[in-house]
């Protein structure tokens, strides 16, 4: 048996190391953060936002801004663990599938090898 | 400084009623009580809803998942045990026959039972039909450190399962060309254990 | 032609931003994912990567321009991660070995050397992942780190060296 060369040891590697999809939403997911993180009403010198110069107004806007965020955080929080529960799951199922995979190719292999051996048998009585 | 390793990834299924679980694979007490040797283990349980549930996850945009979605549609599950040991002669052949002992023939079919005295890995795949479909298969796969004990529960046919086989980069494996001497070393040592 | 692929969608908008994300995201993703061998954490990690590209979107002037930086990014936040969270740092030489010998495809031996990855010091790991992920060479691993190409190539040597050594003993053991 030769010891593994550098070439080996890089070809596992690669495959280890693969590139792994995003979760299928993610791009939809930053757009979300974005988005909350832009959603801050901005209070603006202008005539038609001066409602908003009188403390009980603001205060009620500020509060009720930051429970719609709290709010939009929790349930965010909330999908985000049940996505990473399905993350998990998925990837069990694909290990499973791999290991199922994995073991009847040695199964097919180990089978070939009989075949091999048979067929060599064979040949070797034939000779004689 | 040898870091030994021991985790064990558990999938709990859902709470389902007792004939379902029945399906999972039983085994012999022996058996399950490997892991507590074992340096690493690997179990999964994922039945029918579980399995459902993982495959919203799956990516349509990956080609193995697309796949392992198209595997699974029909599944009522998938269970896995894998022990890994530091050292040769963890479990003992009596374990493994116990094992084997769960899938009894007429139900179950041997499709290939190879023993590898040189390498010390033996292999063992069932069949179960239903009607002449695919119902299930068990893979028990015993190696020099490292047992494997697979079983996939559904009605699975054949060309699914040589998909199976011929997916993740390993060869295709379909019941129906195995080679004769496989099945009649089998159908050998089978009426041998009879006497 | 790199630059017309941001002047085709002009990533300022929500739709050519979207786009950029998803031509980025499994690189970024991965990066992540490989580092910190945790799904969710590198979910997050990806997500405020994006975040801070869509801050600095007007600096960058061609695709090959948010490649690198994106790169650059994700490592440098990797380890901010490692040093926030005092992630277990082991030397090179203690590195548990995989134990199994190497078929040409196993998953549980793929999962095993993913585990030596992940527990290689920070610096080794973003190293091996940008050299085998990204199909680095050590000048642009370099530029992406702020190290020395030589600091590059010596990890890169210690780490394959180790690796190599792990796997001849695991592999010694078989028997044919």
């Amino acid at each position: 048996m030769t010891h593994p060369d550098l070439n080996q040891i890089e070809k596992q590697l690669k495959n280890a190391l693969r590139r792994q999809n995003a979760p299928a939403d993610f791009a939809e997911q930053v757009l979300a953060r974005l988005a909350a993180h832009n959603s801050i009403p901005q209070v603006r010198r202008d005539p038609r936002w001066s409602i908003f110069t009188q403390p009980l107004v603001r205060w009620t806007a500020i509060s009720a801004t930051a429970t719609c965020l709290v709010i939009g955080g929790i349930h965010y929080r909330s999908l985000r663990r049940e996505r990473a529960k399905g993350e998990a799951a998925k990837q069990q199922l694909m290990l499973a599938l791999r290991i199922a995979g994995s073991k009847l190719q040695l199964a097919k292999a180990k089978v070939n090898e009989i075949n091999a051996t048979q067929t060599a048998n064979r040949s070797r009585s034939e000779e004689e | 400084m040898r870091r030994t390793v021991r985790h064990a990834i558990v999938v709990l299924p859902l709470a389902l009623p007792l004939l379902l679980r029945a399906q999972a694979i039983k085994l012999p007490p022996d058996v399950e009580k490997l892991s507590v040797k074992a340096k690493e283990t690997v179990e999964v349980n994922m039945d029918g809803p579980m399995l459902h549930w993982a495959s919203k996850f799956l990516s349509a945009e990956d080609p193995d998942e697309q796949k392992a979605a198209k595997l699974i549609t029909n599944l009522k599950g998938i269970y896995v045990r894998s022990f890994e040991f530091d050292n040769e002669g963890a479990y003992t052949s009596t374990e493994v026959e116990e094992l084997r002992a769960q899938f009894p023939s007429p139900l179950w079919s041997r499709v290939v039972g190879v023993r590898s005295q040189r390498e010390g890995d033996n292999v063992d795949v069932f069949f179960k039909l239903e009607d002449e479909r695919m119902a299930g298969i068990v893979i028990i796969a015993a190696e020099t450190k490292e047992l494997t004990v697979v079983n996939i529960v559904g009605p699975i046919d054949v060309d699914e399962l040589a998909d199976l086989g011929g997916e993740f980069g390993i060869p295709r494996l379909n019941p129906k060309t195995l080679p004769k001497s496989a099945i009649k070393s089998i159908a050998k040592a089978e009426k041998g254990s009879q006497k | 032609m790199a630059e017309s692929v941001l002047a085709d969608h002009p990533p300022d908008t929500v739709t050519g931003f979207a786009d950029l994300v998803r031509r980025h995201q499994s690189m970024v993703f991965s990066i992540a994912l490989h580092f910190l061998a945790d799904r969710s954490a590198a979910e997050e990690l990806a997500q405020d990567v994006f975040l801070q590209l869509h801050a600095n979107l007007p600096a960058l002037k061609s695709e090959g321009h948010v490649t690198f930086w994106l790169r650059k990014v994700t490592a440098h936040r990797c380890i901010d991660y490692k040093r926030r969270r005092k992630l277990p740092q082991v030397s090179l030489e203690e590195v548990a070995e995989p134990s199994a010998p190497a078929p040409a495809w196993d998953p549980l031996f793929e999962r095993k050397l993913r585990h030596v990855i992940a527990s290689l010091p920070a610096k080794a790991r973003l190293i091996v992942i940008l050299r085998y992920q990204e199909d680095l060479g050590s000048e642009d691993i370099a530029e992406a780190l702020s190290i020395p190409v030589a600091t590059v190539k010596s990890h890169l040597r210690r780490s394959l060296a180790l690796l190599r050594e792990k796997l001849v003993r695991s592999m010694g053991e078989v028997t044919i």
